[in-house]
């Protein structure tokens, strides 16, 4: 009984949410906070990768978050979204064509590592994450205001 | 080590003088301010636009082009202009072309370099001028700068530290011209020698450039060596983050073409620093 109920509750607010569209507010929120989670998830990374922490255990499942988040990129700048607490800059919605190249890359190139993580071949790791690193840094240098 | 450097660089074919004068260029950042800022733009041909609070300067051609590049330009007036601020017809430079760092350049660097740099194509692209305000038009005004502030000093190892400090010490203060970004600057533009990489809030384009001296509150004296070399050569912050805002660049033309060597070099120098708070 009860789980049918949070279930109904939960199909209400996946209803809901699905009915109106998000708020600039809301959407900045969301970037930070997916951008945040691919932050964490290459330091994680990199630290496993470089012997520092070991958590071969957990290598792949970051490599599957932030491949996931990278899939994500290119929708986490909706129309609108250019105003208030926000980095980004204009010009993301002056070029559209351009930027969502680049989001095509960080989806290419965090989907290839998850790849290279997966096959647990390790040049093809420490190959895959430079893409990364300069698709993150390449987007960084034009699209985000730094102060 | 330095005499061996010589010898062999003395000893070897054109060859490896261009391929080592390449690594410094790398280690210069030049190819960054001699590039136009567009996607097809064509390399050391110069026109990027660099704001500065005293106006904006347009980066020349630096190609071996006769006409419009470096082409007619002997080694001695190339060195000339590294180390000392003088143009070929003895005129003095701006500092936004950072001069007052590469003055401490080994003359020997600045010749690979030349070499290196005359080994490019020849592209024939006319400079812009500078716009900039009235009273700073006159080329005599840099001359007034350079009288002012302007006393070139050549590289001396510091014998009290090892090697790592004293190449990342060459490498950051004149190669790399670090300080020309990360230092605070007096109101006509010298730098605050007392506040070395202690962060520059108005910084080239007007970005805020961040505090790299092991402070712990306001620079980076929680990252570890690794972490910096790490940084320096893909580019992400201890947390993950990716820089970006000229920093990015910087990695990709400069720190990520470096030696693991050298970026180690740079790490040791920059954690030996005196930390110091954000400049008021």
């Amino acid at each position: 009984m009860r789980r049918i109920i949070s279930s109904a509750v939960l199909f209400l607010l996946a209803a809901t949410s699905v009915a109106q569209a998000a708020t600039p507010e809301d959407s900045i929120k969301y970037r930070k906070a997916v951008m945040e989670t691919m932050a964490g998830h290459i330091a994680a990374i990199t630290m496993i990768f470089s012997g520092k922490i070991d958590a071969q255990a957990y290598l792949l499942s970051h490599a599957e978050a932030l491949a996931a988040a990278g899939d994500e990129v290119g929708k986490l700048f909706p129309a609108g979204s250019g105003v208030g607490k926000t980095e980004a800059l204009p010009l993301i919605w002056q070029e559209t064509e351009r930027f969502q190249k680049d989001a095509d890359a960080a989806k290419a190139a965090t989907a290839q590592l998850r790849d290279a993580i997966k096959s647990g071949d390790k040049a093809a790791i420490g190959k895959a994450l430079k893409p990364v690193g300069d698709s993150c840094k390449g987007c960084h240098d034009r699209y985000r205001q730094e102060d | 080590m330095l005499a061996a450097g010589l010898l062999w660089a003395a000893a070897a074919p054109a060859d490896s003088v261009i391929e080592r004068g390449r690594y410094l260029a790398a280690a210069g950042g030049c190819v960054s301010c001699h590039t136009e800022d567009r996607d097809d733009a064509t390399p050391w041909a110069g026109g990027r636009a660099l704001a500065t609070p005293f106006g904006t300067f347009y980066s020349p051609n630096i190609t071996p082009d006769r006409d419009t590049g470096i082409g007619a330009w002997t080694e001695a007036q190339f060195v000339t202009a590294l180390r000392e601020g003088r143009s070929p017809n003895g005129a003095a430079y701006f500092p936004a072309f950072p001069y007052p760092a590469y003055a401490g350049m080994e003359v020997e660097d600045a010749r690979a370099i030349y070499a290196y740099l005359m080994s490019l194509a020849p592209v024939s692209r006319a400079n812009q001028s500078h716009s900039l305000p009235w009273y700073l038009k006159m080329r005599l005004a840099a001359r007034g700068w350079q009288w002012l502030f302007f006393r070139p000093q050549p590289f001396v190892a510091d014998a009290t530290r090892d090697a790592d400090w004293n190449r990342g010490a060459y490498l950051v203060r004149h190669l790399g011209h670090c300080g020309e970004c990360h230092t605070p600057r007096r109101a006509l533009g010298a730098l605050r020698a007392g506040e070395e990489m202690a962060g520059n809030p108005v910084g080239p384009e007007d970005r805020k450039v961040p505090n790299i001296t092991p402070d712990e509150k306001d620079g980076i004296g929680d990252w570890s060596l690794s972490d910096i070399e790490l940084f320096l050569e893909i580019g992400m912050l201890p947390d993950g983050d990716f820089a970006g805002a000229g920093m990015g660049q910087v990695i990709d033309d400069n720190t990520s073409q470096l030696t693991p060597a050298d970026r180690h070099a740079i790490a040791v120098y920059l954690k030996a620093l005196p930390p110091r708070p954000n400049p008021r």
